[in-house]
């Protein structure tokens, strides 16, 4: 016969205090988000109209709409994806696919966890110094763009590598049994069983991209201009930047305008990923196991 | 793989033709415009308003602070650059190794108020008393040194509210009425931000604040300000400013790079107009002619 000890009895308490303790952190991790999300719905929503997202602002930004900022940044993401994602993936393709484990390649994949690890203002100036003056692109979207995809570069690297190393050797050995090259394998069965784990490490590239003010603070995004950018050489406004200088610097501005601006980058954030999501959903049931 | 090409390829085309859409072809010119940030809503105003005036031209308005705005001239990398200080003799130097002559526009004026609770019926100051109150040294401590009594304030202690030590307020006091070698008193809120000087001094009836005049609201009260003893008593205004007879009161400043040619002469000329310079009145500051607005 089993009867339960007074040591059974009180590791059975542990365990409960325990998993309540844990869960209790996991809910806790939940709250911050909530509350984020449920202020900016709250005090930023009324502001939300066609007008606020289709018109430039007016009146020393006190009044009217974020066009131009909504406009501007996603110019930025767009030219920041066109110039990261191909370096990156190709990039991860040699380390993962093509490089022996030598000193060289240890060394690149070093460097890969220090860039993702240098601070966005260090790029910020990085920036400066490289595309705004060495390079003479001046302060542009294209000088931006590139300074975001530097900072942004080892998100893509390390995901497309990780997805690939998750693609069986099997499916590799069976293909170059066929006699098919390196490149063909690569091509027809390493990618296309691959694709939903880049496309994570766009996802998260975008999302950061789209968030933050530092690099593009002297690179190429400005407080104001009243015009939508017509090439990767204008200077743009950006969501990010435009929450920054409505809450601090412009005086007068209605909260309730400030927290529009908020809500609406959250929700473009969201909305990005939510597309992705649905894509990358997609080409998994693609896939063959 | 080709399917997945196929099917990345239009998404990818259409969102750059959907931000790309609007252009007509037609050549914009843009001025970059960067500094000041005392400077920045006036200058935003500025671009703002002269997009109505001239289409073809974008002003792209960034901030970052005088200094900001002064080393990007330096570069070369903006047309024009706002200060709410001079350019250093060292700074323009630099700008010409680089191959640029920084030319410097008055573009207004910014008046310094002094600020107190509106229960507290002083009527006048003099520099000297400022410099008392202020001034690393200076021994008026108490209202009642100052021969009122404050309704509220029942320490009778003067509150010294201030500003961060990087900000061009803070400088520009220290140099125009404690003096050039004089330093702060210790004891003070260093406050971040013209506006948090203004609010603060609203709230607390012992204190006694100095901020730009675009920053006053109906709940303080500004004191005349007296250069000498038996003086005429100056109130701060933008009047008052214009004419240079309120004795602090800075010049903001526009450089351009190079004598302005073109667009740059087309928009530097509209802010020294008459238009442009109801925009910067507007905005709570003092053009830098006596402008006559509707």
């Amino acid at each position: 016969m089993f009867a339960a000890t007074r040591l059974n009895r009180r590791s059975y308490r542990n365990q409960s205090v325990a998993r309540a303790v844990f869960c209790l952190m996991t809910v806790a991790l939940v709250i911050p988000v909530l509350l984020i999300v449920g202020t900016l719905v709250v005090k930023g929503g009324p502001a939300i109209s066609w007008e606020f997202l289709f018109t430039p602002p007016r009146d020393n930004m006190t009044a009217g709409g974020i066009l131009p900022a909504l406009v501007g940044t996603v110019w930025l993401v767009v030219v920041a994806l066109l110039a990261s994602v191909p370096l990156g993936i190709a990039a991860a393709l040699y380390l993962s696919e093509y490089a022996p484990d030598n000193l060289l390649t240890r060394t690149i994949n070093l460097a890969i966890i220090n860039l993702a690890g240098v601070p966005s203002i260090v790029h910020a100036l990085f920036g400066v110094g490289a595309f705004v003056l060495f390079f003479r692109f001046g302060a542009s979207i294209l000088a931006a763009s590139l300074t975001l995809a530097i900072m942004t570069l080892p998100v893509v690297i390390v995901a497309t590598r990780e997805s690939l190393q998750a693609v069986p050797q099997a499916f590799r050995e069976a293909c170059l049994n066929m006699g098919a090259t390196r490149w063909q394998t690569i091509r027809k069965v390493v990618l296309p069983n691959s694709v939903s784990g880049i496309l994570t490490g766009v996802i998260l590239e975008v999302s950061r991209t789209a968030g933050e003010t530092a690099p593009i603070m002297f690179t190429g995004a400005t407080a104001f201009v009243a015009f939508l950018p017509e090439s990767v050489f204008d200077q743009t406004m950006a969501m990010s930047y435009h929450l920054y200088y409505t809450a601090t610097q412009a005086t007068d501005v209605p909260e309730e305008l400030t927290f529009g601006v908020a809500l609406v980058l959250i929700g473009m954030v969201l909305l990005m990923n939510a597309v992705s999501i649905g894509f990358r959903v997609y080409l998994r049931g693609l896939k063959k196991w | 793989m080709k399917q997945i090409a196929q099917r990345i390829i239009p998404f990818i085309a259409l969102t750059v033709a959907a931000c790309g859409g609007g252009g007509d072809g037609s050549q914009r010119a843009v001025i970059q415009n960067r500094g000041s940030d005392t400077l920045l809503n006036v200058a935003q105003a500025w671009a703002e308003a002269y997009a109505a005036v001239n289409a073809k031209v974008a002003v792209a308005v960034t901030g970052g602070g005088s200094g900001t705005g002064i080393s990007a001239m330096i570069n070369g990398t903006v047309d024009i650059a706002n200060s709410s200080r001079k350019m250093r003799e060292s700074e323009i130097e630099l700008a010409r190794e680089n191959g640029v002559e920084p030319v410097e526009f008055v573009v207004g004026y910014d008046a310094l108020a002094v600020y107190v609770h509106e229960d507290n019926p002083i009527e006048s100051l003099t520099l000297a008393q400022l410099k008392g109150i202020y001034g690393e040294g200076g021994t008026i401590t108490q209202w009642a040194e100052l021969g009122v009594s404050v309704p509220g304030c029942h320490s009778d202690e003067i509150v010294l509210v201030s500003r961060q030590n990087n900000s061009g307020t803070y400088v520009y006091f220290k140099e125009t009425v404690l003096g050039d070698d004089a330093e702060y008193k210790l004891g003070s809120r260093d406050m971040h931000g013209s506006k948090d000087v203004v609010d603060l001094v609203e709230n607390t009836p012992c204190a006694i604040g100095y901020s730009g005049l675009a920053y006053a609201t109906e709940h303080v009260r500004m004191p005349c300000v007296t250069v000498e003893e038996g003086g005429n008593c100056v109130e701060p205004s933008v009047a008052t400013a214009v004419s240079g007879s309120y004795p602090i009161a800075r010049p903001l400043f526009m450089y351009t790079a190079g004598r302005p040619q073109g667009a740059v002469k087309s928009y530097m000329d509209w802010i020294l107009s008459t238009d442009g310079q109801c925009v910067i009145l507007e905005r709570g500051y003092a053009p830098y002619t006596e402008t006559e607005c509707a």
